[in-house]
């Protein structure tokens, strides 16, 4: 009460009408602390009132020292939240007489000349635009009053690359504006001490933190592993509470679930690729309360508000304690009411894992964050950015201003290099110790204000149905898809057929095999701290601290007897199993996804080295699948994964690594952001090889390393797996395919298979050839020639000149062949021509229509017609066998 | 008649009774026409014409020629090429003589040679060896010899059972047919056998998969050779073979 009534009356007024009679515990820690003058980091649930804690003193302060400028920053990582912060905000600043304005790149550009005119105490903004703002010289002037400056969500900011390039922004505004206050607003993180040195550098800071334990309530609950099953059970939670969230991990599985769910009519769906007027009015509908429950994804677990949320669903297991803690946090939404959710949990392996990250979870024990450090992009960025700021600047001013900030802390001779690197491309010029901009750098700044990377995307074209089924993202593509790749896209499954000029062919696929890889990169890895207690939970089979309800705890028990009884090991975090499967080897190793992904390809690369032979690899958390020829088995995998030294890991990676689509398009990716290579670059003009090569032992090829290393797998981990291995601390058994190891392989957690996909082909397929366009022509009498398309062609085909049955069945683009065959004096070549048009019409004659619905197939000729009908396959069967003939048509005439 | 394959260029060295170093495609200049599509670099004529005056050193020749698109940017002279040139062509010529059959990039090279230097575009018959860039027919003069032609730049692609892929500059041997080539007089019948050796670029960042040359030829030359009995080798000289047992002909299945 006490700290309520210190503030400015208009301020307390607010807090009055605002309705808060009473502090809650982050506020009355936190207030006092920010009138201090204090740097502040807060870490609590969304909407626990984080903005207002930040903001009431900060209201306060403008309040008693009026300037003019801006004098607040608040920064936010989406626009849309920026959206949401402006509706929030502007009721107190019009109360208080403050002017509040935002900016980000939707802003028109009268707002933005507004704001330059007369520029409002209080910014909402996003850190591309502050980017974008040093660029212009009055707004510069305008930043030199900052007095605050917010960051909203710095969890989700810290852990990229943005964060690092917003990290070096506040430095470059300690120039104009002086040393200011710096608040961050984070939501629970396991080290928010790193979020302090994040936000403040080597500055003084306090954490204020609300523990999460007390807030939550979360069970995990099981119905079965059939999706309706589950769908049934999400029903029937929707009706036992006033709102219900729902989070999915995947936009699949919440179409998926949209669509069971659908018919009940209050329940909407929300995810990325919806619209934008889509999910906004689904907010809008939920909030108003026309519907009880909303399926979404991540898209709403930043502090969007969507009103009060009454229980929270985390359909399959979370995977991430923060990422449970965020999602149930939304839920009870009112100051210090506890967050009721629930897992459901939907197979074995999820629903161990649901049980430890809720039991983590409970016991506080939430992921770190860790800040990208010395991330060489991020420096070539921010050096161009302060070449074109200054125009010319010292290479020891940039030292400075950038080594204040904790990503880049100790610059020294990454700085020279990259340096350096730029002025090789003409980014920037060098004149002794002064960095110059130069004619490019204004342009590539432009171009590059966000550290986000933009993706290209990549149409996907179905062969059987011949038409373009959706569009992936260009770093999907390349990081996942091959020619035989199998993944998901529109709740299906697909094989990769053929890849060129940005176009993915395609066809169904029917059976699915390990974790698909589903679009547009939504895989959450989890982490190694969950997957190693898992593997303890299994060895240890004692349940009873995470209070399983009694069906969950008979399915766990359940499935761990029928693999006693089949006499198959379980693998656990003491224990690695290797599995012969019928197409290679299952190691069962808990180690999580990206340190499998590591020893994946450290195993793969050795074993293709040894034995010559190409190795198929899919991962998840616990398994890695190795795809061999019949003749390695278990035992020559456990001889290379006994051989291996945990400091040997990240050279072999290198090595291995180097030769993949993968790396080549992070290079890419790395370069772009260097401005070695232009957003809209013109690839055509060199070979990615000759490209990467170019980039040889330079910085850029080091960045792109470090990234993959740090992003895409956990060599460290990987290597403290191959340590305890080495020390006899995990052990290695071999056995036989267990329902453990196949569990991975053959039932994704991520995937709902549609009904009878091969029907659908099937169906697509006829279709088609019955819309085949053919030219029919006698072959006897030679007089008659017709066009017409399959389906009307009559059986038995009779020349209506001669009466002769010897009819041959050609596409269209083939017609000029018949031409060639009846010529007077005939090559040999002609000869040719007109053997295989007889043989085409002899077989028509034997086998009728089925012989030209084989003929109309894409690249099926005579032989290829003979052969499917020799197989003497009928209905289904029959069509499958003509796509089997295109598909090899396609693969082997790919330049034709 | 006999030929060097020198690796260091790659460059040839074709003996008779002189010794003729011959380099193709050094594309001086590159790197603006790539900046200007949006993929920055820094300059590397120097390093190309390190690598030239290396074989000159190797193998002791008497004369160099160079064998077309001395130059890269078109119809234009660019400020790299007035840079770099000059200097590039006066650091050669300082070591031995020098011959340019001009290419389809070389507009505008004969400012920066002298007049004896520029020879036709056609072709020329040097020490009974015919040397030609490669874009235009060749002079009927070239009948009945070894034509050595750049404006190619072929390159192999190889791969392993692992499949992993070896991709390298690469020379490649083939009959031509003279009557497609429009090299016999009117009448006269083709009996004398005319073969051509395309070279591979000497400018690192050129490479073109000789299989889509043969699938998809862009030249006189390309479109009137016999692959059937052509003969691929590596820029060492390593003989690969006919053009049949490169099956895979190095498709692009990387995005």
């Amino acid at each position: 009460m006490e700290t309520i009534r210190s503030l400015d009356l208009a301020v307390q007024e607010c807090v009055r009408v605002r309705g808060f009679s009473r502090l809650s515990d982050v506020q009355a820690q936190s207030i006092p602390l920010v009138r201090k003058g204090r740097n502040l980091v807060l870490i609590a649930p969304t909407g626990t009132g984080k903005t207002e804690s930040a903001m009431i003193p900060v209201f306060d302060a403008m309040r008693g020292h009026p300037g003019g400028g801006f004098r607040t920053l608040y920064i936010t990582p989406l626009r849309s939240l920026n959206r949401d912060m402006l509706q929030r905000l502007a009721w107190w600043c019009k109360e208080l007489g403050l002017t509040v304005g935002v900016r980000h790149g939707d802003t028109p550009q009268s707002e933005r000349r507004k704001q330059a005119l007369s520029p409002p105490d209080l910014l909402i903004t996003t850190p591309e635009t502050l980017q974008a703002m040093f660029m212009g010289k009055v707004l510069r002037r305008h930043l030199a009053n900052v007095r605050y400056v917010v960051v909203d969500e710095i969890h989700e900011l810290a852990a990229g690359k943005r964060g690092a390039q917003l990290a070096v922004a506040l430095e470059r505004l300690v120039e104009y504006a002086g040393e200011f206050q710096r608040i961050g607003l984070s939501a629970t993180v396991g080290n928010p001490d790193e979020m302090g040195r994040f936000l403040c550098g080597a500055r003084p800071f306090q954490v204020v933190s609300v523990p999460v334990a007390k807030h939550l309530e979360i069970s995990v609950d099981f119905a079965g592993d059939r999706f309706e099953k589950q769908a049934d059970w999400v029903s029937r939670e929707i009706d036992r509470h006033a709102s219900t969230l729902i989070f999915v991990n995947t936009r699949v599985t919440a179409e998926a679930l949209g669509h069971q769910l659908f018919p009940r009519g209050d329940v909407e769906v929300h995810h990325g690729s919806l619209s934008r007027e889509v999910r906004i009015e689904a907010e809008e509908r939920f909030k108003s309360g026309a519907i009880r429950a909303l399926i979404c994804t991540s898209s709403m677990e930043l502090g969007i508000d969507i009103g009060r949320i009454e229980h929270v669903i985390q359909f399959g297991s979370p995977r991430e304690v923060a990422r449970l803690v965020q999602r149930v946090g939304r839920a009870g939404h009112q100051l210090e009411a506890v967050s009721r959710g629930t897992i459901l949990a939907t197979g074995f392996d999820d629903l161990l894992e649901s049980l430890v990250i809720a039991d983590r979870a409970k016991a506080g024990m939430v992921e770190e964050v860790t800040p990208p450090r010395n991330a060489a992009d991020v420096l070539a960025n921010q050096v161009a950015a302060m070449a074109v700021e200054y125009r010319e600047v010292s290479r020891e001013r940039v030292r400075e201003v950038i080594g204040r900030s904790y990503p880049f802390q100790v610059p020294g001779p990454l700085l020279d290099e990259v340096v350096s690197q730029m002025e090789e491309h003409g980014l920037i010029r060098v004149d002794g110790d002064l960095i110059r901009s130069s004619g490019r750098s204004r342009k590539y700044l432009a171009g590059n204000l966000s550290m986000i990377h933009d993706e290209r995307k990549m149409s996907v074209y179905d062969m059987v149905s011949r038409k373009t089924v959706g569009t992936l993202d260009e770093s999907f593509v390349v990081g996942w898809v091959h020619t035989g790749a199998v993944f998901i896209t529109k709740g299906q499954l697909w094989r990769v057929l053929d890849m060129e000029d940005g176009r993915i062919t395609v066809e169904p696929a029917r059976k699915a095999k390990g974790e698909l890889p589903s679009w547009e990169g939504e895989q959450i890895p989890v982490p190694f701290p969950v997957a190693r207690d898992v593997g303890a939970l299994r060895k240890s089979r004692d349940f009873s601290k995470y209070h399983p309800n009694s069906e969950t705890l008979r399915f766990v028990l359940r499935f761990l007897e029928e693999m006693d009884r089949n006499r198959s090991p379980v693998a656990t975090d003491t224990e690695i199993t290797l599995e012969n499967a019928p197409e290679g080897v299952i190691c069962n190793v808990c180690a999580g996804h990206k340190a499998n992904e590591a020893l994946a390809r450290v195993i793969s690369i050795l074993l293709s080295a040894r034995y010559g032979t190409t190795v198929g690899i899919e991962i998840d958390a616990y398994r890695i699948y190795l795809r061999l020829p019949p003749e390695l088995r278990s035992g020559e995998v456990r001889e290379i994964l006994l051989s291996l030294e945990p400091g040997h890991l990240e050279g072999i990676l290198q090595l291995a690594m180097k030769r993949t689509a993968l790396f080549k398009w992070k290079l890419v990716q790395v370069a772009k952001k260097f401005g070695a290579i232009d957003p809209d670059a013109d690839y055509e003009r060199l070979s990615i090889h000759k490209l990467t090569d170019l980039f040889e032992s330079t910085v850029v090829q080091k960045e792109a390393y470090r990234e993959l290393f740090s992003n895409y797998m956990d060599v460290g981990r990987a290597a403290r797996i191959v340590s305890l291995l080495r020390e006899g601390d995990i052990s290695v058994i071999l056995s036989h395919l267990s329902i453990l190891g196949a569990e991975g392989l053959f039932s994704s957690r991520d995937q709902i298979s549609p009904p009878s996909v091969d029907q659908a082909v099937i169906s697509t397929l006829k279709r088609r050839l019955d819309q085949q366009e053919v030219v029919i022509a006698c072959m006897n009498c030679r007089k008659w020639k017709s066009r017409t398309v399959v389906s009307r062609t009559p059986d038995p085909l009779v020349c209506p000149i001669c009466g002769a049955r010897l009819i041959a069945v050609l596409k269209p683009w083939e017609e000029p062949l018949l031409a060639q065959a009846s010529r007077r004096t005939r090559s040999e070549e002609d000869r040719a021509v007109e053997v295989r048009l007889l043989k085409n019409a002899n077989i028509v004659l034997s086998s009728g229509k089925k012989a030209v619905i084989a003929l109309s197939g894409r690249g099926v000729g005579p032989e290829n017609a003979s052969r499917i009908l020799s197989t003497l396959a009928e209905g289904d069967a029959f069509y499958r066998e003509i796509l089997k003939a295109e598909r090899n048509y396609i693969r082997t005439h790919r330049f034709w | 008649m006999r030929l060097e394959f020198l690796e260091a260029g790659p460059a040839l060295l074709v003996c008779r009774t002189r010794k003729v170093l011959v380099a193709a495609d050094l594309h001086i200049g590159i790197e603006s026409d790539l900046a200007l599509h949006g993929l920055h670099f820094r300059s590397r004529s120097h390093d190309r014409m390190k690598r030239v005056l290396a074989c000159v050193e190797e193998s002791d020749p008497d004369l160099l020629v160079l064998l077309g698109d001395v130059k890269h940017t078109v119809p234009l002279t660019t400020r790299q090429e007035y840079r770099e040139l000059p200097g590039i062509l006066e650091e050669l010529r300082k070591s031995l003589p020098l011959r340019v059959l001009p290419g389809n990039h070389d507009s505008g090279i004969s400012r920066f040679l002298r007049e004896d230097e520029l020879l036709a575009r056609e072709g020329a018959l040097i020490d009974g060896t015919g040397y030609l860039h490669g874009h235009t027919y060749p002079d009927p003069s070239l009948s009945g010899h070894l034509i050595v032609s750049g404006h190619h730049h072929p390159m192999v692609t190889l791969k392993d059972e692992v499949g992993c892929s070896l991709r390298a500059p690469a020379y490649l041997l083939a009959d031509v047919d003279e009557r497609c080539l429009r090299m016999n007089a009117a009448g006269e019948e083709a009996s004398r056998q005319t073969r051509v050796l395309f070279i591979p670029a000497l400018n690192e960042l050129a490479g073109y998969d000789i299989g889509r040359t043969v699938r998809e030829p862009f030249s006189p030359l390309s479109r009137c050779m016999r692959t059937d009995d052509s003969e691929v080798f590596l820029a060492d000289g390593t003989f690969i073979g006919p053009l049949a047992t490169l099956e895979d002909y190095g498709d692009d299945q990387e995005p």
